[in-house]
C-alpha cells in the first residue's frame, strides 16, 4: 500500500515539477511572479482537448499545446511586464499585471468552454494496466512520469550546457553585467518565458489526461501549490524546485492516503507560512529574500 | 422614480461593503506592506459574526463588535512573522493565509458550516447602517492620511532606510497599519454577514483578493479618493457594460494591465496630479 502511494506520488511529482520549473525560471530571471502562469496551464489542456476533438491525433494535440502555451507566455511577457521593467516597478506591478493577465485568458476559456467541464473522448489514451510486485500502473502513469522526465532532461541540458543556458544564467545573475557582455535581455526574456509556457502546456496536457477532467478554473489550485513548491525549493532555484516538487508530490499523496482528507491543503499552506519563517530562502535558494538589490 | 433607486440599491450595498474592505487593501499597501490578508480578514470577521448571530443567538451589535475584534487579533498576530518577510514574500505568506483559512474553514463543518456555508443569519444591517460605517472608515482613513501616523507611513514606503533613521519604528508602524486593516476586514465582512443571511467559505478566497486589490490599484494607493473611485468604477462599469456581462472579467483584467503600466499611480491620483500641475502652471504664467 505504501509502496503503491509513493508510486502514484512520483507521477504526481513530475507534473508538479514540469509547471514549478517555468514558474521558477521566470522567477529567477526577472524577479516576477508570474500569476498567469495557471492560466497558461490551463490553455495547454484546452488546446489538446480541442486539437483530439477536431479529430486530431494525441501527439499533435500535445505539440500544438506545447506550441500555444509558449507563445500564450512569451505575449503575456510583452504585454505585462515589457515596460513596467523599464519604470523599476516590477515586483508589485508584475503581480497585478499577471493577475489581469490570468484573468483575461480564464475568462476567454470559459466562453469558449461554456463553462463546462471538458473530457477526452474515450480510450483518447489506451487504458492498460501492469501489474508488477503487488504495484498497480497503467500505462498513461508512465507516459506522465518518462514525459516529465524527458522535458526536465531536456530543460537541464539547454539551461547548463549549451549557450542560450549560459545567457539565460548569465541574465539571471546580473542583467546590467551581461548587457556590457552583448547579451540582448529581451531576447533572452522572450526565450524563457517560452520555455516556461512551453513547460507549463505539457504539465497541463498530463493533469487533462490523467484526470480526464479539464475546465477553465484547473490552473488556479496548481498555482497555489507551485507558490509552496517554489518557496520550498528557493525562489528561482532550478535543482530547488526539482527537489520541491519531489518532496511535495509525495507529502501530498502521502496525507491524501492516511490523513482526514478535509486537511490536505491546510497542512500543505501551514507548512508553506512556517517554511517562510523560518527559512525564507528554501532549499536551496540564494540568500537575498526577494530584493531586487545587487541587480540593478 | 423610487422604483428605479430601489433598483440600484443592491449594488449601493455592495459597493459601501467594498469600499470598507478596499480601505482595508490600502492601509497596508500605504504603509509599505504588500500583504493581501484583506480577503481572509474579512472572512474571519464574517464568520465570527455569523457564529454569534447563528449558534449563540446574540445581539447584532455584539456581533459586529466581536467581528471587527477578531479581525484585528487576527491582523495583529499575522504582522508578527510578516514583519520578517519583505515585498513577494509577504504577497506569497499572505496568499498562503487565505488558503489555510479557506481550508480550514471547510474542515471545521461543525463550526462554520463547511463547504455549504452558513445559513439562516438574521438580516440585520440596512443600507443606511452600511453608509454610516463607510463614511466613518473613511473619515478615519483621511484623518490618518492627514496626521504624523500618514507622514510616517510614506516615510516607510518610500525608504524603510531613511525611516529608521528618522527614529519611525518600522515594525511597530507596520504593525498599527495592519490593526486597522484588519480592524475594517473585520467590520466590513461582519456588516457582510448580517446583510446576506448566508455566508459561504470560497466567497473569501483568492477571488475577493483580486477584487479587493484591484479597486485599490485602478483607484490609486496614494491618496484617500483612491479606493472610492476605484471601487466606484468597478462596480458601476459592469453595469454600464451590460452587453458584454460575459466577457466582464476581460475587461476587468485588461483594465488592471493598462492601469498598471500606463498609469503606476492609479486613475484618482494621476488625475489630481495632473489638476495640480495645471493649477501650479497657471500661477506661473500669471504672477499676480
Amino acid at each position: 500500500m505504501l509502496a503503491q502511494q509513493l508510486l502514484n506520488g512520483l507521477v504526481v511529482s513530475g507534473v508538479y515539477a514540469l509547471f514549478s520549473l517555468g514558474f521558477t525560471l521566470v522567477f529567477g530571471i526577472q524577479r516576477i511572479l508570474n500569476l498567469a502562469h495557471g492560466a497558461i496551464f490551463m490553455t495547454g489542456a484546452m488546446v489538446a482537448y480541442y486539437t483530439v476533438s477536431a479529430g486530431g491525433p494525441l501527439w499533435l494535440g500535445f505539440v500544438l499545446a506545447i506550441l500555444a502555451s509558449g507563445i500564450l507566455s512569451v505575449i503575456v511577457e510583452l504585454v505585462c511586464f515589457r515596460r513596467l521593467r523599464k519604470t523599476g516597478d516590477e515586483e508589485f506591478g508584475g503581480i497585478i499585471s499577471s493577475i489581469g493577465a490570468g484573468l483575461v485568458i480564464t475568462t476567454i476559456a470559459q466562453q469558449v468552454s461554456s463553462t463546462q467541464i471538458l473530457r477526452f473522448p474515450f480510450e483518447t489514451f489506451p487504458v492498460v494496466i501492469y501489474r508488477f510486485w503487488g504495484l498497480r500502473v497503467s500505462m498513461l502513469q508512465l507516459f506522465m512520469a518518462g514525459a516529465a522526465i524527458v522535458l526536465v532532461l531536456v530543460l537541464g541540458y539547454f539551461i547548463y550546457r549549451t549557450s542560450f543556458g549560459r545567457r539565460v544564467r548569465a541574465v539571471t545573475d546580473n542583467e546590467h553585467a551581461s548587457m556590457l557582455m552583448g547579451i540582448n535581455p529581451n531576447m533572452i526574456y522572450a526565450q524563457t518565458y517560452f520555455v516556461a509556457g512551453a513547460l507549463a502546456g505539457a504539465a497541463g496536457v498530463l493533469v487533462g489526461l490523467a484526470f480526464n477532467s479539464i475546465s477553465f478554473v484547473m490552473g488556479e489550485p496548481y498555482l497555489m501549490f507551485a507558490f509552496a513548491i517554489i518557496i520550498l525549493g528557493g525562489l528561482g532555484s532550478i535543482p530547488g524546485a526539482l527537489l520541491a516538487s519531489l518532496v511535495f508530490g509525495m507529502v501530498q499523496t502521502l496525507t491524501i492516503a492516511y490523513l482526514p482528507s478535509g486537511l490536505t491543503d491546510t497542512i500543505i499552506f501551514a507548512a508553506l507560512f512556517l517554511i517562510l519563517l523560518v527559512r525564507p530562502n528554501g532549499i536551496l535558494g540564494k540568500d537575498d529574500a526577494g530584493s531586487l538589490r545587487g541587480r540593478r | 422614480m423610487s422604483g428605479f433607486i430601489a433598483g440600484y440599491i443592491p449594488l449601493l450595498d455592495l459597493y459601501l461593503i467594498h469600499l470598507g474592505l478596499a480601505f482595508s487593501q490600502y492601509i497596508v499597501l500605504r504603509a509599505g506592506v504588500f500583504s493581501l490578508a484583506t480577503a481572509a480578514l474579512a472572512g474571519i470577521g464574517a464568520y465570527t459574526a455569523g457564529i454569534f448571530a447563528v449558534k449563540l443567538g446574540m445581539h447584532p451589535v455584539l456581533g459586529v463588535l466581536a467581528g471587527t475584534v477578531m479581525g484585528m487579533a487576527a491582523a495583529i498576530v499575522l504582522s508578527i512573522p510578516l514583519a520578517r518577510l519583505r515585498g513577494v514574500y509577504q504577497a506569497i505568506a499572505t496568499v498562503a493565509f487565505i488558503q489555510i483559512f479557506v481550508s480550514l474553514n471547510i474542515y471545521a463543518e461543525p463550526i462554520t458550516g463547511g463547504a455549504l456555508g452558513l445559513n439562516g443569519i438574521p438580516k440585520t444591517v440596512g443600507t443606511g447602517i452600511l453608509a454610516i460605517a463607510a463614511i466613518a472608515a473613511t473619515y478615519v482613513i483621511w484623518a490618518v492620511e492627514r496626521g504624523r501616523l500618514g507622514r510616517a507611513f510614506n516615510a516607510i514606503r518610500q525608504d524603510e532606510a531613511v525611516a529608521a533613521s528618522l527614529g519611525i519604528s518600522i515594525v511597530r508602524h507596520q504593525m498599527l497599519a495592519f490593526a486597522l486593516s484588519g480592524a475594517l476586514a473585520g467590520l466590513f465582512g461582519a456588516l457582510e454577514a448580517y446583510h446576506a443571511y448566508a455566508l459561504d467559505p470560497n466567497q473569501f478566497g483568492f477571488h475577493l483578493l483580486i477584487t479587493v486589490l484591484s479597486y485599490v490599484i485602478l483607484g490609486g494607493r496614494n491618496s484617500v479618493i483612491g479606493p472610492v473611485v476605484g471601487t466606484a468604477i468597478l462596480i458601476i462599469l459592469p453595469e454600464l457594460a451590460r452587453f458584454l456581462a460575459e466577457y466582464r472579467m476581460v475587461i476587468y483584467g485588461a483594465m488592471l494591465i493598462i492601469v498598471i503600466n500606463y498609469m503606476p499611480k492609479g486613475i484618482a491620483d494621476t488625475v489630481r496630479d495632473a489638476v495640480r500641475a495645471g493649477r501650479l502652471k497657471r500661477r506661473g504664467e500669471d504672477p499676480a
